[in-house]
């Protein structure tokens, strides 16, 4: 199949296994809920709205045309590291999403396609089918979209639909698994992310020590984490996003993180951020004056919308520094200081537009002790370390014989 | 990549054979387009400049792994010295890839004919499908962007900063400078033997039923019984880029296949009677571009006459053109005098080929955030 250029269409928002996913976890939240200001679009702080406490992890959200097998989480793992699914076939879903990196990508933006740089910092594969959508701006409505999406960007796995399935039909392995698992008579490229999608459901960091304490061993946060904790529900306020079972309350918010600085020195991270301008579909004064990540902005087409980004879980975070969108922050003592100067870094930097800065982002005036007792709290949303045993990929084998070929009849 | 549901658009352009053929064949009734010099085509000096060097440009391709040059190679007259063509990394190809000698002078394009509209089309095909450059145009435009060297050569040629269409404009200026010159054939300076070859070309051989016109083509598909090359289908590498085209083309059962449909998927008849056809390749440069055939199977002109001279292969689609012509061995090397008075001078020198370094690193745009993208 080709790539052509052809601008973009809105993403679709919902479909019907997110909206299954979200039921799930809205219980888990305990039915809170907040007021849409319809005027500015975020959803507004304070009365009457109340902030769902943190809490351990509900059971994971299974969309009902996916259920979770054995099998299907076997042959999902397999995928996972199969760098087959990818353009050149040297890439895969792992590459970008190492677990020996967190299930993430350490540096700031994540690696991307061979001869190209991603745009954004790379996302954890740990609890991520927990969030109703996938992606920095919620692009992709489940795991199961998420999963095609990455392999086929230019920028990630610069994948294409009939190729990727080819492959899969020339491994005998694959072959027998995708017809054990999904009936498939030759393997289809649409049931490689949907087992995916299951084998990242059994990818779940919960036995953390504020799962501990949360469950009701009141010894698992020491005395200096509690008091991080107190500052996280109040004076710090981290709770007003960062709250529920995964400490993120999946909405959009632009909290004043800078342009990435990558931008101003690296030259093929130039070219990427001009393709996404272009690739999303952005208006021509747009695409030639804007120097930033304008978010959910790609998605919503509203002003209002730009340099939003969802709120990130605070869950594995031990583990998957920089943090940020655009990996601004290597540290957490850095990401406190961004927050305790109100949405500013050391250099007294901002978002691009300030303007749709959410007011909910002010100085705080922690004192060195709170900023260490914040600190504290953060390191009790990661539990272990969640490695895994790499799995040996299947062999390629010919369909036919020498003989089968120059002997058939024409 | 963050925006999932983004559909790249695909493009298909299967040739109407009817309406298309350049030169109209009625070879059944013995009158044919003559054969002769090809036309000179007036190329821009600038425009063909940039679309040469975008033809040798690895960046143009997903990974930036290769360039159009890597599987037409100057040497080889445009054309690849292996039986099935390279492809892209992670894949091979399963039919060999044809000379662009006087591709410009073609109105259809591919063994298959699948592409029947201009060079544009094909250079976006070439560069977009995904087992031969993979590439997202819209990342190649900014990769261009990236490289003052091209946004002064776009510039110059008059296509304003570098884009798609620029590329898609370019290289076929380019391309129209890759034709024929200096044939013995084109220059009235033919062997003694050539000529007897030319006259058995014409008649007791008949090949010019099919290859004829300036370009010894009738742009129409024929089926001539080459048998498969089992590598395109026993090499899982090639066998997946194979599925592929047949996948994206609507090819029914194709995992079954066991062999190339060819121009079948121009016209998809359920009785299969199109299957194994293939678009007749110009004779002209055949010098340099060995070995021959859709697929490469065979190795020299000897064996090309021989091929035919025996009626072709084994196929229950075979054009009934395809006779047994009991050529004596004279008359066989005397064709191949002729088929070798096809070829002109190479067509390597820096006229036609991009023989400069290009920038081993994208050059950041200094001053960024305050210059217009």
């Amino acid at each position: 199949m080709n790539k052509t250029l052809k601008t973009t269409a809105l993403a679709s928002l919902t479909v019907a296994v997110s909206l299954a996913c979200g039921q799930g976890l809205a219980a888990g939240m305990g039915g809170a809920h907040k007021v849409m200001d319809e005027k500015v679009g975020i959803y507004k702080a304070g009365k009457p709205e109340v902030n769902p406490p943190l809490a351990p992890l509900p059971p994971m959200p299974v969309p009902p045309d996916n259920k979770i097998t054995k099998e299907k989480v076997e042959l999902g793992k397999i995928l996972f590291f199969d760098p087959r699914l990818g353009g050149d076939a040297s890439i895969s879903c792992a590459s970008c999403h190492d677990p020996e990196q967190g299930w993430a990508w350490a540096e700031d933006f994540s690696r991307g396609y061979p001869g190209t740089v991603h745009w954004r910092n790379s996302q954890s594969i740990i609890n991520s089918q927990y969030m109703q959508k996938q992606f920095w701006a919620g692009a992709a409505a489940s795991g199961e979209k998420q999963a095609p999406s990455a392999a086929k960007g230019a920028v990630a796995g610069n994948g294409e639909d009939d190729i990727m399935e080819a492959r899969l039909a020339l491994i005998p392995e694959y072959r027998r698994r995708f017809r054990d698992v999904f009936g498939d008579e030759w393997p289809l490229i649409g049931n490689a992310w949907k087992a995916i999608a299951t084998f990242e459901r059994t990818l779940v960091s919960d036995n953390t020590p504020l799962d501990a304490y949360l469950k009701g061993d009141k010894t698992a946060l020491s005395e200096q984490q509690l008091r991080g904790k107190k500052l996280f529900e109040g004076k710090a306020n981290c709770i007003e996003c960062h709250n529920g079972p995964l400490a993120s309350d999946e909405r959009y918010y632009n909290i004043g993180v800078p342009s990435s600085r990558r931008w101003e020195e690296d030259g093929m991270a130039q070219i990427t951020f001009r393709y996404e301008q272009y690739a999303k579909g952005v208006t021509e004064p747009m695409y030639r004056n804007v120097k930033a990540d304008a978010g959910f902005y790609y998605r919503s087409k509203n002003a209002w919308d730009k340099g939003k980004f969802r709120t990130p879980p605070l869950r594995y975070i031990a583990y998957t520094a920089p943090y940020m969108h655009n990996g601004a922050f290597y540290t957490l003592e850095e990401v406190i200081d961004f927050y305790d100067r109100g949405g500013y870094d050391e250099e007294g930097r901002t978002t691009d537009f300030p303007e749709n800065k959410t007011p909910l982002i002010k100085p705080l005036g922690l004192t060195d002790e709170e900023k260490e007792d914040l600190l504290a709290f953060l390191e009790a949303f990661s539990g272990d370390e969640i490695t895994i045993d790499k799995p040996e990929l299947p062999s390629y084998e010919p369909m036919y014989t020498k003989e089968e070929i120059l002997e058939a009849k024409k | 990549m963050s925006q999932p549901l983004i559909k790249r658009g695909r493009q298909l352009i299967v040739a109407s054979g009817l309406s298309l053929a350049l030169a109209v064949s009625s070879a059944m009734a013995g009158e044919t387009p003559e054969i002769g010099p090809l036309p000179q085509l007036k190329t821009d000096i600038l425009k063909a400049a940039l679309g040469k060097r975008l033809f040798f440009d690895k960046r143009l391709s997903g990974d930036a792994g290769i360039a159009c040059a890597s599987c037409h190679i100057p040497e080889n007259g445009f054309a690849h010295p292996d039986a099935l063509a390279p492809g892209y990394p992670g894949n091979k190809h399963f039919r060999n890839s044809p000379t662009l000698i006087n591709t410009a002078h073609k109105g259809i394009w591919m063994h298959d004919g699948r592409l029947g509209t201009n060079l544009n089309d094909v250079t976006r095909e070439m560069i977009t499908e995904d087992y031969l450059m993979n590439m997202d145009m819209r990342l190649m435009q900014e990769r261009l962007k990236q490289d003052p060297v091209y946004v002064r050569m776009f510039a110059e040629a008059g296509y304003g900063e570098p884009s798609n269409g620029g590329v898609r404009k370019a290289i076929p200026e380019y391309l129209k400078t890759l034709t024929s010159r200096g044939a013995p054939f084109d220059k009235g300076k033919l062997s003694r033997a050539a000529r007897r070859g030319k006259k058995l070309f014409e008649g007791k051989a008949g090949c010019i039923a099919c290859h004829n016109g300036p370009n010894f083509t009738d742009e129409k598909p024929h089926n001539t019984g080459v048998p498969e090359n089992p590598d395109a289908f026993t090499d899982p590498m090639r066998h997946q880029a194979f599925l592929a085209w047949a996948s994206f083309l609507g090819v029914e059962n194709y995992h079954a296949l066991k062999r190339d449909p060819g121009a079948h998927i121009q016209t998809h008849k359920a009785d299969g009677s199109d299957m194994g056809k293939f678009m007749t390749p110009t004779l002209r440069e055949l010098k340099y571009t060995a070995p021959y055939m859709h697929n490469g199977m065979i190795r020299t002109l000897a064996d090309v006459v021989e091929f035919y001279n025996q009626g072709g292969g084994q196929d229950r689609n075979k054009d009934p053109l395809l006779k047994p012509l009991k050529l004596t061995g004279k008359e066989k090397k005397d064709l191949v005098a002729f088929l070798e008075s096809l070829s002109g001078e190479p067509l390597t020198s820096k006229e036609f080929v991009w023989d400069e370094p290009y920038p081993s690193e994208y050059e950041a745009i200094a001053d960024w955030r305050n210059v217009r993208n």
